[in-house]
């Protein structure tokens, strides 16, 4: 042991027992002093406990609330809308502008291998634990949300009342892969070279990124679910068919 | 309170409480590690956990309420398997019958789908946090991974399920799904036919998707869980600032 240590740390006389040894290194629990932790028996446990007494309540209130029951499953009568489940409405809003398996598989497939290759490209550490990064990644944050959101809704009454379909529709790669493709890819880079003018670090862009992901996926699936009625048209919720919403 | 100790005593004083519970009330230090680490259901935690993860503004507790739903969708589940059949001529009339005749039938059942429904939605939000506070960084990535697969399965659990009641909702919402599934490039029709096992949506699927719904699926949820909080805890605990701050220290040295 260095001179230096045994200076910080000294051998008290009366102890039985003294430092040993200082090493470098990170292991799990390193430099988290007992100051910055507390027992989980009650700290922790009382959390859970509470967590999961509100959610029981909240599910028995909400189970006053029958589930639905529609007639026999019957082939020869069709639904009018037909909707997948609620948390398929953005994948069937999709398959409104663009091929069915650009919509309904690529997209997904696409979407889900990115989702788990993001922690190996977003490598700082610098901003561990931080709710948004930074002033500038919360900014960037909302933003984004902004801009996706005004995009999102303009396209949709865009091939709703103007229609892409109409406009071009021959070949049917175009309306149905071309199109679709270039918007999104264009859209995309748009966003990034908006995010740029913040001077972010790779961080902050990827959160500008996957704000724009989280706000495509609940607004899909909110149009598809509240505001399409018969033959999928658009439709505001009060004038909904019965029978259009599929919880 | 004399009396209040004696009758404590007299009830934890003795060879089988104490075979049951080995150490005292957890209020000293010492016998609160030991009920974390004593206790098959609280082994899982670790004995201190730092004061940062206990914020609710941090997780809002997103991970446990997904836990805890899908531990409620597995009791109301149970229950509801003792009153259903798998096929076309009961399935719907069991639902009914359910609903009508079963004690508690209705509340089971619609507490069953409701809890379903959260978490679909709880697991989406728990996602949201872990991303936007950096929890999925190194030494993470994986746990991230499985996690991604979690959200998955939560999603094919809660679809297969929406077939069993074998109504108009369930029957139309199954067609549009699996017609996607035609549409994959080159693989498409084969693993439409793998899933519905007929052409059309009919009696096959009903089995098949009622096994993938009891059990292959909830199968692979549960080992997939707990391998997810066992990295957490080989991870090093919960992320928090702490670890942005080492790094910093790292750098300057
Ligand atoms: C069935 C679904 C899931 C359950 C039951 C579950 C449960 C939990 C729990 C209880 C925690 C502790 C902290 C907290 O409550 O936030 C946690 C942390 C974590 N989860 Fe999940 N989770 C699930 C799905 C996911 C998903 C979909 C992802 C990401 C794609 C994910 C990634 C993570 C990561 C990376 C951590 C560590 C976070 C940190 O250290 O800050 N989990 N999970």
């Amino acid at each position: 042991m260095s001179e230096q240590t045994q200076r910080v740390f000294p051998k008290g006389p009366e102890k039985t027992y003294g430092l040993m040894e200082l090493v470098k290194g990170t292991s799990p629990m390193v430099d988290k002093g007992p100051e910055d932790t507390v027992d989980s028996w009650p700290h922790l446990l009382t959390m859970e406990v509470l967590a999961i007494l509100g959610t029981t309540v909240l599910l028995l209130f909400w189970s006053l609330l029958n589930a639905p029951l529609r007639e026999f499953a019957n082939p020869d009568v069709t639904e009018n809308p037909a909707k997948a489940a609620w948390y398929f409405m953005n994948l069937q809003e999709m398959l409104l502008h663009m091929d069915p398996a650009l919509a309904g598989i690529i997209i997904p497939g696409l979407m889900i291998i990115v989702l788990m290759v993001i922690p190996y490209f977003d490598i700082s550490k610098e901003d561990v634990g931080i709710w948004f990064a930074s002033k500038k990644g919360r900014a960037i944050a909302i933003w984004s949300a902004i801009y996706t959101s005004i995009w999102l809704i303009g396209l949709i009454l865009f091939d709703e009342y103007i229609r892409v379909r109409s406009l071009v529709s021959e070949p049917a790669v175009l309306p149905g892969w071309i199109i679709p493709i270039a918007v999104m890819a264009g859209l995309s880079a748009l966003l990034y070279v908006l995010i740029r003018r913040w001077r972010p670090t790779r961080r902050e862009v990827l959160i500008g990124f996957f704000t724009a992901f989280v706000v495509t996926y609940f607004l899909l699936i909110i149009s598809g679910l509240f505001f399409r009625g018969l033959g999928m048209h658009l439709t505001l919720p009060w004038d909904l068919p019965p029978g259009a919403l599929s919880f | 309170m004399a009396s209040k100790t004696s009758i404590t005593r007299a009830i934890t004083q003795n060879r089988v409480w104490q075979s049951v519970f080995r150490q005292g009330y957890p209020n000293t230090e010492e016998n609160r590690a030991k009920v974390i680490m004593n206790t098959l259901f609280f082994h899982i935690h670790p004995v201190k956990v730092k004061t940062h993860s206990l914020k609710i503004s941090y997780t809002w507790g997103m991970g446990v309420i997904s836990a805890f739903l899908f531990a409620v969708l597995v009791a109301t589940g149970a229950w509801l398997m003792f009153f259903y059949a798998p096929s076309v001529e009961r399935a719907y009339n069991d639902i009914q019958a359910l609903e009508t005749a079963v004690t508690f039938g209705m509340l089971l059942r619609n507490m069953h789908r409701w809890a379903a429904h959260l978490m679909v939605l709880t697991v989406f939000l728990h996602m949201c946090r872990v991303f936007f506070t950096g929890g999925h960084k190194h030494p993470r990535e994986f746990n991230w991974v499985i996690g991604v697969v979690l959200w998955v399965l939560t999603i094919l659990l809660s679809y297969t399920g929406y077939l069993l009641p074998w109504d108009q909702l369930a029957y139309w919402a199954i067609t549009v799904g699996t017609n996607i599934v035609g549409v994959t490039p080159l693989i498409g029709e084969q693993l439409r036919l793998l899933f519905l096992g007929a052409k059309e949506v009919g009696p096959e699927a009903l089995v098949r998707f009622y096994a993938l719904h009891i059990w292959i699926f909830p199968g692979l949820m549960i080992i997939l869980i707990g391998v997810h909080f066992w990295r957490i805890r080989k991870d090093g605990g919960l992320s928090s600032p702490i670890e942005s701050a080492e790094v910093q220290q790292g750098e300057t040295k």
